[in-house]
Formats: C-alpha cells, structure tokens, sequence
C-alpha cells in the first residue's frame, strides 16, 4: 500500500525534516505515526499526497511512484485517499450531506450515486439525524464525523488522518476512534499521525515513531512510548 | 466536457456571484469605472487623431506662376505637378479668379482695391493638396524650381511645428492606453482575488478530493468573464451617453472643431472595451487562482 524507500526531505531553508526514512505499510493496516511536533510527521502525509516533493528517495502509494506522478495525475492519486484534518476543513455555507456530496461532484460523479452514498457514508459514522445541518450547529465531535464521511466517500483505499482528535475532548476522540477502527475492519488502510497518548495505548496498533526526520521505532501492537 | 459538469460550473459561478454580492458588486464599479476612463482616452486619442488628419489634409502649396507664361506653359506646370508623388489634387486660379477672390474677401474695405487703381498684381497658381503630408517639404523644393515658378509657399514653420505636436500625441495616446488596460487588468485581477481568497478553502478541499484543476478553474474562469461582461457593458453605456453629451456640447460652441461621428465609431469601440474587459476578466481570474492551486 504504503512505500518508502531512503526518502528524505529538505526544505529550502536547509533544515531537513525526514532523514533517509525507509518504511513499508501493507493494505489493510492500521498505523500510527508518533512524535514530536517538528519531528517530520506532517511532511509524512503531504509526500504521500504530493503536496511535497521528496529531495531524494522513492515513495509509493496504491503502486503509484508518487514522486515521479506528472501534475496532471495528481488528482487521480489523491481519489484513492482520503484525508482528514485537525481542524476539520468543512465548508461552513454547507450542510453536512452537502459537504460530504461535495467531494464527489467534484469528481464528476453522478448525481442518482451520490444521493445514496452520501446517506450510506453519513450512516456509518453515526450522522444520518443531522444531514441538513450547518457545521456552526454541530459539536466538533460532529463536525469530525462529517469530514470522515467526507474522506471515505469516494471509497479510497487509503484514509490519512493529521491529529484528527486533536481538537476533541477524551470521550468525543474515543468515540472517532471506534469510527476508524470501524472503518479500517471495512479493509481501508488506515494512517494516523498523533500526539494522543491515551488513544494510541488504547488501540494497540502498530506504531512508528519520528524523532529529528528519523524512524527511530516501529513496532506492532506498540504504544506511544515512554519520553513524557 | 458533460452537460451536467458545465451545468454545475454555470451554477456554481451564479452563486458564488450572488453569494458575494458585494464583492461582486465592487468588482463590476471597477471594471466599468476603470474601462470607462480607458474609453474616454480611446475616444480622446481617436479624435485627435481625426483632428490631426484632419489639418494635415489641409496643408496645400501654393505655387505662384510667372506673369507672362503662355497657357501651353501653364498646362505644362500643372502636367508636370500632377505626376509628383503623394500630389492628391491641383487646382488651378486665374489672375482673374484670385482678384475676384480677394475682391470678394476685402468688399468692407473698399479703399484698399480702390489704391490698386484698377490694376492686377495677383499672379496665376496652382494649389497641391496631398495624399501624405509628409511630401510637403519636399515638393515644395522641387516646385520652388520649375522656371515658370515665381515662388512656391505653404506655412513652413507651422506644418513642421504640427508634426512634430501630432507625432507626440499619437504615440502619447498608444502609451496611455496601454498603460490603463495594464492598469486596469491589475485592478480586475485584485479584486477577483478578493473572491478567491475567500473560498481558499474551498480550492483546498477540492484538491484534496481529487478535483482536477481546470474543474477549478472554470467556474472561476466564468465569474471573471461574467465581471468582465456586465462591467464592460456599463463602461460601453456610460461611454455612449459621455460621447453623445460631448458631441452635442462641441457641435453648439465650438462647431468648427471636427469630431469622429457615433456611429460606426462608437460601436467599435464600445465592442473593443467589451472583448477587452471579458478577456482582462478571465485572465485576472486565473492569475488569482494560481497561488491558490499549489496545494
């Protein structure tokens, strides 16, 4: 699913955010990535959109050589990935089904295949009650539901998520935790950049862990780790 | 492109123009405030134009014949004038005719053709106009020449003085215009980045999902040439009205001033602003949207 091979990124101002890191992620899993915050974890996720470039290195996602994709391709690779955020990225003038129904028109899907995905998706993770509402209605545990639904709609294979608790309370962020746990069961690859501790022990997953750009840990069924 | 696509571009660029009414609102004030200060220039400069054409065509030579040529003679100067190059016309006065003239031009001051005695002192001539005025000066030399020539005049330091005057205004009015549709695609362009600075966000979302980039752009693409088309088409009204009231002002106090007619002008005019203000609305749209793709 997943393939890293002695990537690393510079930025322009010389600071080097991911060190020679080789990693391999197979369908289906679950990962965490753990560490501090300016360890590299982000510009993890924005190699695999091609948000970034790497300077040196390889990445492969779904069999596709990321770094080589031509511009043009770029929004067929990320049509089989779903991203959520920290902040949620709802469009506010929206409802929720429209929110979610947008990441399909987008992609010039049929209208007749997006009324009932959309009502599908928002059934998953628990919102088929609150499909007319405006994101200012919704609490953020809500709101972190629909750009879930937003992110698995198109069916990806690979769902990426930036801290998605990171904004919620412990009872709300175990609560999108079973959702993704529920999602992952379903067979989408799941990868999870987070600080959230409590979470990560919780889950007993597998855990790779950045400090300074390098992959200093990767275990199966880990937990965060013991540095404070 | 699908029907249902160019639909949802039609109706997604409707509503973020409704959505933003105001911004909207402002940006079609500046499209046609800034077309219709460049329209003013573009009708300014074609006027000046016309008036500059207007005098050179009026710059002629006068050539004075000697007195005692034989009319073999005189046929053979205006033969010889005709075939110059860029010589127009000729036209040919008697002795007579020019007293006649002057007769004619002097009847309030009777004493002044009465210190004449009877006599005529005014010689035959020849009055070139030309097709480019540029060959005065030097068909004048030439002229100057011919031994049945007494002397050939046209007003020298005037007619270098007014090229020299055209020359500046015409290159003048080209700059300016290019400097105001420079000026006002920069306007155009920075407001329409208003409108999409804000919905950045939506650019973002659309890219992580997967849309392709011209999916973006068209509706942005249709805002642009919809801002472009309604300002352009109050620039080009504002524009007729201004030329009209001008027209009219001119013609009732300064009649002798010649000015270019409404009509075809006006309408090519008007046309030219509107074709402009669509294309400068398009790609004001697009460069706006450029820093907003390299998600």
């Amino acid at each position: 699913m997943i393939d890293l091979k002695d990537v690393s990124k510079m930025y322009d101002n010389g600071s080097a955010a991911l060190d020679h890191v080789s990693l391999h992620i197979n369908k289906g899993e679950f990962v965490f990535v753990v560490g501090a915050s300016g360890a590299g974890k982000s510009t993890l996720i924005k190699l695999l959109s091609h948000e970034e470039l790497p300077s040196s290195g390889s990445v492969v996602v779904n069999d596709t050589e990321v770094n080589k994709l031509s511009k043009s391709r770029v929004p067929y690779l990320r049509r089989k990935m779903g991203i959520v955020f920290q902040d949620f990225r709802l469009l506010p003038n929206k409802t929720a089904e429209e929110n979610v129904a947008f990441a399909m028109e987008v992609i010039e899907t049929p209208r007749r295949v997006i009324k009932e995905r959309v009502r599908t998706v928002l059934d998953l993770v628990g919102l088929a009650g609150k499909a007319d509402a405006l994101p200012q209605n919704l609490s953020g545990g809500e709101q972190q539901r629909v750009a879930i639904a937003r992110a698995i709609v198109n069916r990806p294979l690979l769902l990426i998520a930036d801290e998605p608790t990171g904004n919620l309370d412990p009872e709300t962020s175990r609560d999108i935790m079973d959702t993704f746990k529920k999602i992952n069961h379903m067979g989408t690859t799941v990868l999870m950049v987070t600080h959230d501790k409590q979470m990560v022990d919780m889950m007993n997953k597998r855990v790779i862990e950045i400090v300074d750009g390098k992959v200093v840990r990767d275990e199966q069924k880990g937990a965060y780790g013991d540095e404070n | 492109m699908k029907i249902r696509t160019m639909r949802y571009f039609i109706s997604e660029s409707l509503q973020s123009f409704w959505r933003n009414s105001f911004m909207s609102i402002a940006s079609i004030a500046t499209v046609a405030l800034s077309l219709f200060i460049l329209g003013i220039f573009m009708t300014m400069v074609a006027n000046l134009d016309y008036f500059v054409d207007n005098l050179e065509s009026q710059v002629q030579i006068s050539v004075y014949l000697k007195d005692d040529l034989t009319t073999d003679q005189v046929m053979s100067v205006g033969k010889r004038l005709k075939e110059l190059p860029d010589v127009k016309e000729i036209q040919f006065t008697n002795k007579d005719q020019a007293m006649d003239a002057l007769k004619e031009r002097m009847k309030d001051q009777p004493g002044i053709l009465a210190a004449l005695g009877g006599k005529n002192p005014l010689p035959s001539s020849y009055e070139i106009t030309f097709t480019n005025p540029e060959a005065v000066k030097k068909t004048a030399a030439i002229v100057a020449n011919y031994p049945e020539v007494e002397s050939s005049h046209y007003g020298q330091a005037i007619v270098e003085q007014l090229f020299k005057i055209t020359t500046i205004i015409r290159w003048g009015g080209i700059a300016l215009i290019i400097f105001l549709t420079l000026a006002t695609l920069f306007i155009i362009s920075n407001t329409i980045r208003l409108t999409v600075f804000a919905r950045r966000k939506e650019i973002g979302i659309m890219k992580y999902v997967g849309a392709t980039n011209w999916f973006i752009r068209w509706p942005f693409l249709l805002e642009g040439l919809l801002l472009g088309f309604i300002g352009g088409l109050i620039a080009d009204f504002a524009l007729f009205q201004f030329y009209e009231f001008v027209t009219v002002a001119i013609h009732e106090s300064l009649a002798f001033l010649p000015l270019v007619s409404i009509y075809p002008f006006m309408y090519q005019t008007g046309g030219i602003l509107l074709v402009i203000s669509m294309i400068i609305g398009a790609i004001g749209s697009t460069i706006s949207l450029k820093r907003y793709m390299k998600v």
